[in-house]
């Protein structure tokens, strides 16, 4: 179980990136869902021990994060957003290293560790390669592998899908579902939705430093039954209806406008159909919310 | 008309400029040719025989010699992979996808490097006509001019380095691979001189001129034997032979561009070309996309391929044993991370022209100097080797280790490699080691070449001790000492360029008081001229002073190294204990107070022995 408790940071210029986060994770898959910018990074880095929070406590498996920094990294694998590789070693190199300051010093361990792992990301006709050379596919799939490296506690994975074809997401969807074991938690960051639908036992959504929701995605989705509505209309109606009725997309659909409706309890107009709702159309009705600061 | 600027090659040799106006390489090489130009002015052949440093006689003597000692290495490094950098970075599709033709994107590409290669080459014609201003006593100075070294720069340097410079332009435009270029550049000094022996040396006079790229032959070697007054009046006209040479480099020079411009093809190339598929596979969809086909074929679709998917990953990932903190595990650690750190800074290109050049200026050095052995033959080789290696190897530690302190940060790996459970001290100590072998693997090649000229030389016995009192005892604690001074100002100021610049202008301000005579053991880390050779075979009344002395630089390195450790801006812990045990702060803190205790003790013998 991963504790968070009243974290704030603030960057220089006065940019509160948190705001008094807390949230109490459970084992296995959490998908931290927020559109760009919303501190999903920040929250990620000092769990990833890379950041000092400005106040707030961080306990996983009754340790803290914080004051025991090497203790945390033990227990720790990440992916970050953005990361680079040495462009001069091959891909079996590259993980070898990683292995190696994980702790994982017996050579053949480490061997086999490091074929399975370049197998299961789809790398080994690679193995040998420089990583300069690599597509940012294969290096997102590189940086897969090295996370998973030790089977970590807490496996930390920062938009993890960007880059990667529909086939390699699913191969990846299938390699963080094993990771998370009973005593594993593995916080999934990301702005793709249907990731966390498709993966995530629990979930919260963050925006501008504030945790909006925080549940099950299909307690989400229960949340808006019978409020989903969509029809095809004109334009002209179009403007009309989304002055009156919450609007979670517009689409232009042969020369008309096809409106997404949130609306509990009334029906749009007779044009509309009422749709079964998704986690998107929760998180889009989530996020297009003023904020609390706005409102006021 | 339209402005040249403006066109399609004007904006790609602008650019070409620019981008190399970020790289380090042309103002070392600028500064190196300055430098160059000082010791020609001040040091070279006109001091002692009465030639005007501004006499065209010198100038003219001056440039094929600066071409001939620059020429492979630096233009190689500057021309080989303009293109080839393009192709690496992946910005030549979004190039040839603008209205950019072959042609322009290859003359932009060359002309704005060969500028730069010009612009730096050009600090050496500069400094020598800057320094007309000044003289030194005994020194001639005839009435200020510019012309000449324009003319004779154009002529004997740009032209030649015109003809390297479009083949290896080409060669490493076509090969799209630097090393090739590289390779050649290191080759050019044994093919030129064969060249000359070979082929140049059994022709005539003036075809010996006519096809001299370097026109080494061009210059009457009677003339030198001339009194100092006629040489001064003379004034230097090109003759046809030599006119026809430069005519004949330029028109090679066009005929690479041309065979470039026929043999260049935009398109990334493959590896085994054989094996793989014509055809090519658009990864354009995302998983949130919106695609009006009926929902129940795409399910199906994606169930299909899920499955897939599902049937190849029945391989485990297999459990292992981790074995993390405590010594035995952090030394493991630590020897794979100064693996890994010394095969990228194997990788680093400037050693490519930094190895070769360290070797010939040794071999130069050596080959035509007169030993006189005073103590032993071994200590005189060694000694002068060891004198004239020092600023060379601190200025290669300070460069080096800002280079493996900034790579993870410059690579983007510092997120990744900074949640590892590996203790800040394993990953600054294996920046400090990888530095220091790449060094002493520097000063070991240089001791081989030197012992291997002794014996050339029939100056035995090699006495293998003499030289490992040099290397090992003045040279290699002078380079650990410096490179942890580099490490910790790179910790501390947290600027690899800043710490260059504060590590120069400490070094240039110590080595100033040193030159004027201010030299004291306490503030000389490295012995610089305080050490002779008779001290290397133990003869001499310095050798327990040096030891002392060298355990009082190593105890400085370690304090540095405990700042370092103290101030990594990686997150640890803070306290200094931790359970009751000392936390690697706290072992820092302890460290860094013995070596203060040592630095005192040793300190005052020295001050003792003054």
């Amino acid at each position: 179980m991963l504790k968070i408790r009243g974290l704030k940071k603030t960057y220089a210029g006065h940019i509160q990136a948190l705001k008094n986060v807390s949230l109490e994770v459970p084992s296995g898959m959490f998908g931290l869902l927020g559109p760009n910018g919303a501190g999903k990074t920040t929250l990620m880095k000092i769990l990833a021990t890379l950041l000092d929070p400005d106040a707030g406590e961080v306990e996983m498996n009754g340790v803290d994060l914080i004051a025991h920094q090497g203790r945390a990294r033990r227990m720790l694998g990440y992916l970050p957003q953005e990361f680079g590789l040495y462009p001069t070693l091959t891909a079996e190199q590259t993980l070898d290293y990683f292995a190696r300051l994980k702790g994982v010093a017996r050579a053949p361990e480490r061997r086999a560790l490091i074929d399975a792992l370049l197998e299961r990301v789809n790398l080994s006709s690679a193995r040998r390669q420089r990583v300069g050379g690599f597509s940012g596919g294969m290096r997102q799939r590189l940086g897969i592998a090295q996370a998973i490296i030790g089977q970590p506690e807490l496996l930390i994975v920062d938009e993890p899908t960007a880059g990667l074809d529909p086939e390699e997401r699913v191969r990846f969807h299938n390699l963080l579902s094993e990771t998370a074991g009973e005593n594993t938690v593995v916080i999934l960051s990301t702005h793709i939705v249907s990731d966390v639908s498709h993966l995530c036992s629990g979930m919260a959504i963050i925006r501008e430093g504030e945790i909006l929701a925080q549940g099950t995605p299909q307690g989400a989705i229960d949340e808006l039954a019978g409020c989903v509505w969509e029809a095809t209309v004109p334009h002209q109606k179009a403007t009309a209806l989304k002055s009156r009725f919450k609007t979670i997309s517009t689409q232009v659909f042969d020369g008309q406008a096809r409106l997404r409706i949130i609306s509990k309890g009334l029906r749009p107009g007779e044009e509309f159909i009422s749709l079964a709702p998704t986690l998107e159309d929760y998180y889009l009705n989530l996020v297009s919310q003023p904020a609390e600061s706005e409102s006021r | 008309m339209r402005n040249p600027a403006r066109t399609s090659l004007g904006v790609i040799f602008q650019n070409e400029v620019l981008l190399n106006s970020k790289r380090i390489a042309p103002y070392a090489m600028a500064i190196l040719f300055g430098a160059n130009a000082l010791l020609w002015w001040g040091w070279g052949p006109a001091t002692g025989r009465g030639w005007a440093t501004n006499s065209e006689y010198f100038i003219v003597s001056v440039f094929p010699v600066f071409s001939f000692m620059t020429l492979p290495l630096f233009t190689a490094i500057i021309m080989g992979d303009p293109v080839i950098r393009d192709f690496r970075t992946g910005v030549v599709p979004l190039i040839f996808s603008k209205p950019v033709t072959r042609a322009a994107y290859l003359l932009g590409k060359f002309f704005g490097n060969f500028f730069v290669l010009i612009s730096c080459q050009a600090a050496f014609a500069l400094t020598l006509c800057v320094l007309q201003a000044f003289r030194k006593s005994g020194m001639v100075v005839q009435p200020f001019r510019v012309w000449p070294y324009f003319k004779h720069f154009f002529v004997f340097v740009v032209v030649t380095h015109l003809v390297l410079a479009t083949f290896y332009f080409t060669v490493g435009t076509l090969t799209r691979n630097a090393k090739i270029v590289y390779a050649l550049g290191v080759s050019f000094y044994p093919l030129y001189a064969a060249y000359q022996v070979l082929l140049l040396k059994s022709l005539p006079s003036r075809w010996r001129i006519a096809l001299d790229p370097l026109l080494m032959n061009w210059m009457d070697p009677a003339i030198r034997g001339r009194n100092a007054e006629w040489i001064n009046g003379l004034v230097i006209n090109y003759d046809s032979d030599m006119i026809a040479n430069r005519a004949l480099m330029i028109l090679i020079a066009a005929l690479c561009l041309t065979i470039l411009y026929l043999r260049f093809a935009i398109a990334e190339r493959t590896k085994n070309g054989a094996g793989q598929s014509h055809t090519q596979l658009l990864n354009l969809s995302t998983s949130n996309e919106k695609v009006y086909v009926k929902d129940d074929d795409l399910r199906q679709a994606r169930d299909e391929r899920d499955a897939t998917v599902i049937a190849q990953d029945k391989i485990a990932i297999p459990e292992v044993h981790r074995t993390i903190g405590g010594f035995g595990a952090n030394l493991k650690q630590l020897i794979a991370a100064t693996g890994v750190e010394f095969r990228l800074l194997r990788t680093e290109r400037s050693l490519i022209l930094i190895i070769p050049l360290v070797l010939l200026l040794s071999t130069f050095e050596l080959a035509f100097w007169e030993v006189a052995p005073g103590v032993s033959y071994s200590a005189a080789y060694a000694g002068r080797t060891a004198g004239a290696l020092l600023l060379f190897l601190l200025g290669m530690s300070v460069f080096y280790t800002g280079e493996a302190m900034h790579r993870d940060r410059e690579l983007r790996i510092e997120p990744v490699l900074w949640s590892v459970p590996a203790p800040n001290h394993v990953l600054l100590l294996s920046k400090f080691l990888s530095t220091l072998t790449l060094t002493l693997s520097l000063i070991m090649l240089v001791a081989l070449t030197t012992i291997a000229l002794q014996i050339y030389k029939g100056n035995g016995p090699v006495e293998i001790s003499v030289y490992l009192n040099a290397y090992g005892i003045i040279l290699m604690p002078s380079v650990a000492f410096m490179i942890c001074i580099a490490l910790a100002l790179n910790v501390l100021l947290r600027d690899k360029y800043l710490a260059y610049a504060a590590s120069i202008a400490s070094g240039g301000g110590l080595f100033y008081l040193y030159l004027q005579g201010y030299n004291h053991w306490l503030y000389n880390p490295v012995l610089y001229g305080l050490w002779t050779n008779a001290d290397l075979t133990g003869a001499g009344s310095n050798h327990a002073r040096i030891l002392v002395h060298r355990i009082y630089c190593l105890a400085i390195a370690t304090l540095c190294l405990s700042f370092a450790h103290l101030y990594f801006q990686r997150k640890s812990a803070k306290s200094f204990l931790v359970q009751g045990r000392l936390s690697s702060a706290g072992w820092s803190v302890l460290i860094a107070v013995f070596a203060v205790a040592v630095i005192i003790i040793t300190g005052s013998v020295l001050l003792a022995a003054h």
